[in-house]
């Protein structure tokens, strides 16, 4: 009686990894959630040495809702946001430490505090200030 | 006369290496993406000027309807109040006070909401803040 045994060739089926390789990528991709990391940066005021600024020599940007868009009156004129920088450059060639107050309404929305906070970066304001209303309380009636 | 027939090469594609890429790919892609700590949905104002912010930053989100959400950069969100606020910020300050946070807020929300959110953190003495934005179009 001759056995004879067929040898087959051992083989580990690869083929298939790859498709469940590509599964896994396409499923991270789709439950992966872009987070936003960039942004407008802002730096508060140090408590031990608070800046002194007062009304007189400071830029006083007061925002308002009206309807579903903003006005924005800059030291007593109701000036649209574009115009912001036309009234600022000359004061800012003057005096580039020139300080500019930021002050929203409180029913203003904050798209509107962060388009005047926008204007004032393009316009390369250094000493931006956003008072709270605990703040404002303390400087008394100068606002 | 013997012709012999020639033989045939088998002929086939070589996938053997193609999971190795693949896995390389999910690799590359999961130490690159960082992992979200605030997923509150919110609908951000825009602005042109973005600077990009520290990765390990807390989060203050505020929603439409004032609603604060927190997280000190590592651990989720979770809901609180804007009183608890002062010292959940404190305690991130006295051990690292050059912390960033950031604060995503809805656009529509109204400023007063984002107004006690900044009190809470001037009283805890937070220097840096980044006010999350969109890229502005045109």
């Amino acid at each position: 009686m001759k056995l004879s045994k067929k040898k087959g060739n051992p083989e580990i089926p690869t083929s298939s990894m790859a498709d469940i390789a590509f599964l896994l990528i396409v499923f991270f991709m789709v439950t992966s959630v872009f987070s936003v990391t960039r942004g407008l940066e802002f730096q508060l005021p140090r408590q031990e040495n608070t800046t002194e600024t007062t009304a007189e020599e400071a830029v006083h940007i007061f925002i308002e809702r009206s309807g579903a868009n903003c006005s924005f009156t800059v030291d007593g004129i109701l000036t649209a946001l574009g115009d912001i920088n036309v009234y600022l450059q000359p004061k800012l060639a003057r005096n580039p430490n020139k300080f500019v107050i930021i002050d929203p309404a409180p029913n203003a929305p904050y798209r509107c505090m962060v388009d005047a906070f926008d204007e004032l970066k393009i316009g390369n304001v250094k000493n931006i200030s956003i008072p709270t209303t605990a703040e404002k309380a303390a400087w008394g009636d100068v606002m | 006369m013997n012709l012999k027939i020639p033989q045939r090469a088998e002929s086939y594609i070589p996938t053997a290496s193609m999971a190795d890429i693949a896995f390389l790919l999910i690799v590359f892609f999961m130490v690159t993406t960082t992992i979200t700590v605030d997923r509150t949905a919110v609908d951000l104002p825009t602005s042109f000027e973005r600077v990009e912010v520290p990765k390990d930053a807390a989060v203050i989100a505020i929603d439409e309807t004032g609603q604060v959400f927190f997280s000190n950069g590592e651990e989720d969100s979770r809901a609180i109040s804007t009183q608890d606020l002062l010292p959940s910020a404190a305690f991130i300050m006295s051990k690292n006070s050059l912390k960033y946070f950031l604060i995503k807020a809805d656009g529509n929300a109204e400023y007063r909401f984002i107004d006690q959110v900044m009190e809470q953190l001037r009283q805890a003495a937070v220097r840096n803040i980044a006010m999350l934005t969109q890229q502005e179009a045109g």
